[in-house]
């Protein structure tokens, strides 16, 4: 009786230990919540190096000519109308924005560029991963592709690299940073 | 109620006329500070969250405000136009026409255009976030902190929404009645701590705000109004004046310990007693007044007996007179009292009398000269012919008495004497004459106790063997004539030490190191 006893209970920790091993090893899509980053002082650093590539590419003209269209996001914040917006809408804006721009800077990648241009555009693509994971921080909703399919309204025609950046480091420095500031979840702790 | 409504329209109106006075007159001097400073022909700035954007009047052109035409576009957009105003500078006496836009789009590049009867006259393209002029700080206020050199500085930022974290403001100091001032920049916090200021002066402090040119870019504000503070007087630390005071306290001490320990020392150094003859003349300044004969009269006998006890310092030294008259009779004594005398010069090492080298012992033969001495004070008569100390031509010539035990004694300096008196002579004791020749000797002690010299008779000298001269001569302070002597040994009397010091005589450089006893010659 007592050594049938003892097999049950072996057999029981046994199982429970291989349990175990598996979800520790499969992990299912519970993550640990990330800490939010109120301080714009990450953002900052984001957009004064976006104020660099700006002037790199301000400054090579024929070099940092290409021939194709970039669709990028508009960039402009009316103040009166942002203050209407509710913080999903903000945050659908900045998102699809986001979205836009890393495809359009993205597509320099494959070409042959300079050095300093594909340090730049290097930097903008990390940099725009970057602002992903402080958004996520503070719970701003993920980017949703549109249903329609169509072309986002919300977006411009520029024909140069130096637009391009121009574009970027704008939406950073508007919608972005202004989204960040007003997340719900940084304001809980102000009075 | 018709009275109700128009009193509620007068204040309507007055609030609204003193928000646009307030901010036409910040509005003014922020055109007049862009007249100066902006170059581009269309100005513009954004005050609050409207852009503003101005263009002066041309010289001596009188035209009117809706001559102008002022058009904006964005984003590929069409143009949209922007009423135009006028504005007269009463300070600069320039007329402006402006246009104010009513929904500014930031972040995103305007083209701007003014147009004149239909001609395009400025165009400019700028992003509206990089052209904010702010309103200058609210509040200063500058109190003492209670430290010295230090006042604390601050404000309030402007009103405007989202840009409180993006704003650096400049701080100005000046002391009153200086035209020198300093200028510290501080990024987003409100107060500052003033430090290095000279105390109880009285200091003029202006504020000024700027966008920090990260999300927004701008002008540097108008200076604030002067504030005035006070910086607290200096202050003496009561703890820095008690350690400054313990110090003190403590190297007092200190040194007055090693005053103390060392009183002797210190004022035997710095007040050095200045010596007396006092105790070598016992009775002779309180007694006698100072004088010297009676003194000698009424302390002859006694001072001869007590002149070894009385005269520590100098050292008497023996005395052999050397006489013409044969002295045979006294040859043994003599003897007798010379090797003791030696024996104890052996033992001296030191003396205490400046310029001469040894200390003269106390002979054992000490007292059988001095009373020959005092005989022959007693009767001059008998011992004239060897009396020393009134003859220029007596001296006794001793001795040592055993040749063989004196053998050892002989030293070589003693043959230079041998080679100059070659005769030999046979007596220990022999009659010497002062016109014999001389050696010239002088010792080199500054403190004579006799001005004698003696001489040597040369040929009748025997110095032969462990055989040698030597002169002794008595000082009680009577001066002697004496020629001067060389190499002549000078034994003791009682304590005194008596040499033959004439420094115009020439010195052998040899000594004499008779037993222990020299003669220095210096």
């Amino acid at each position: 009786m007592i050594q049938a006893g003892h097999k049950t209970v072996r057999k029981t920790v046994g199982l429970f230990a291989v349990l175990l091993m598996v979800l520790e090893w499969t992990r299912p899509g519970l993550s640990s919540p990330l800490r939010p980053i109120c301080d714009l002082r990450v953002l900052d650093h984001f957009i004064k190096e976006a104020w660099d590539a700006e002037a790199a590419m301000r400054a090579c003209k024929d070099a940092c000519s290409i021939a194709t269209n970039f669709t990028v996001p508009l960039t402009r914040v009316d103040f009166d109308v942002w203050e209407a917006m509710n913080i999903e809408e903000k945050a659908q804006e900045v998102q699809s924005g986001l979205h836009v721009l890393n495809e359009a800077i993205g597509s320099l990648q494959a070409s042959n560029q300079t050095d300093v241009l594909q340090s730049h555009v290097d930097a903008s693509i990390s940099n725009i991963a970057s602002i992903r994971q402080v958004l996520r921080s503070v719970s701003i909703p993920e980017y949703v592709p549109p249903a329609s399919g169509g072309e986002d309204e919300e977006t411009q025609k520029v024909s140069s690299i130096s637009e391009l950046f121009q574009v970027h480091s704008n939406f950073l420095r508007g919608k972005v940073r202004h989204l960040l500031a007003s997340a719900p979840v940084c304001k809980q702790g102000v009075s | 109620m018709t009275k109700m409504r128009s009193n509620r329209l007068k204040i309507i109106f007055m609030l609204c006329l003193a928000c646009v006075t307030t901010g036409g007159q910040h509005f003014e001097s922020k055109v007049a500070q862009l007249l100066q400073d902006e170059t581009e022909h269309i100005k513009c700035f954004v005050e609050g969250k409207d852009l503003t954007c101005f263009w002066e009047e041309e010289e001596e052109r009188n035209h009117l405000h809706n001559q102008y035409t002022f058009t904006y576009s964005y984003e590929n957009k069409n143009k949209m136009a922007c009423a135009v105003s006028s504005l007269s500078l009463l300070a600069s006496n320039k007329t402006i026409f402006f246009c104010k836009l009513a929904k500014t789009p930031f972040f995103t590049t305007l083209h701007v255009q003014v147009h004149r009867d239909g001609q395009k006259l400025y165009t400019r393209s700028l992003n509206a976030e990089n052209f904010l002029f702010l309103d200058p700080p609210r509040n200063l206020t500058v109190l003492s902190s209670g430290k010295e050199g230090q006042l604390n500085v601050s404000w309030l930022p402007p009103q405007l929404k989202y840009m409180d974290d993006s704003m650096i403001y400049e701080v100005r100091y000046a002391a009153e009645g200086s035209d020198l001032g300093k200028v510290e920049v501080i990024k987003v916090s409100t107060m500052l701590v003033l430090l290095g200021l000279e105390s109880d002066t009285r200091y003029k402090v202006w504020v000024r705000v700027k966008p920090d040119g990260v999300a927004y870019k701008g002008y540097w504000s108008a200076w604030t109004e002067p504030v005035f503070g006070v910086t607290p007087p200096s202050d003496v630390d009561p703890l820095i004046v008690l350690l400054v005071l313990s110090i003190g306290l403590i190297l007092c001490l200190l040194s007055l310990t090693v005053i103390l320990s060392h009183q002797k020392f210190l004022l035997k150094k710095l007040w050095p007693d200045i010596p007396t003859p006092e105790h070598k003349f016992p009775g002779l300044f309180t007694v006698y007044k100072g004088d010297f004969k009676e003194w000698m009269s009424h302390n002859n006998g006694s001072m001869w007996g007590r002149s070894v006890h009385v005269y520590t310092e100098e050292l008497p030294s023996p005395l052999e007179v050397l006489s013409e008259v044969s002295l045979t009779s006294h040859d043994t004594s003599h003897r007798e009292e010379v090797k003791p005398a030696e024996e104890d010069e052996e033992k001296e090492s030191e003396r205490s009398d400046s310029g001469l080298t040894d200390r003269w012992p106390d002979p054992p033969h000490a007292h059988w000269l001095m009373d020959q001495l005092r005989a022959l004070q007693e009767n001059p008569e008998s011992h004239s012919q060897s009396s020393l100390l009134q003859s220029h031509d007596t001296y006794v010539t001793l001795n040592q008495g055993d040749i063989e035990q004196q053998a050892d004694d002989v030293f070589e300096e003693t043959l230079p004497l041998q080679t100059l008196f070659s005769s030999a002579g046979t007596p220990s004791l022999s009659i010497s004459h002062s016109d014999l020749g001389s050696l010239q000797q002088s010792s080199g002690s500054g403190r004579l106790s006799s001005q004698s010299s003696l001489e040597y008779p040369n040929h009748t000298w025997p110095p032969k063997g462990p055989g040698y001269a030597y002169m002794a001569v008595a000082d009680s302070g009577v001066s002697m004539d004496y020629s001067p002597m060389s190499s002549s040994r000078i034994a003791e009397l009682g304590r005194h030490r008596i040499y033959t010091n004439d420094y115009k005589n020439e010195i052998f450089p040899h000594k004499w190191p008779l037993s222990g006893q020299y003669i220095k010659s210096g």
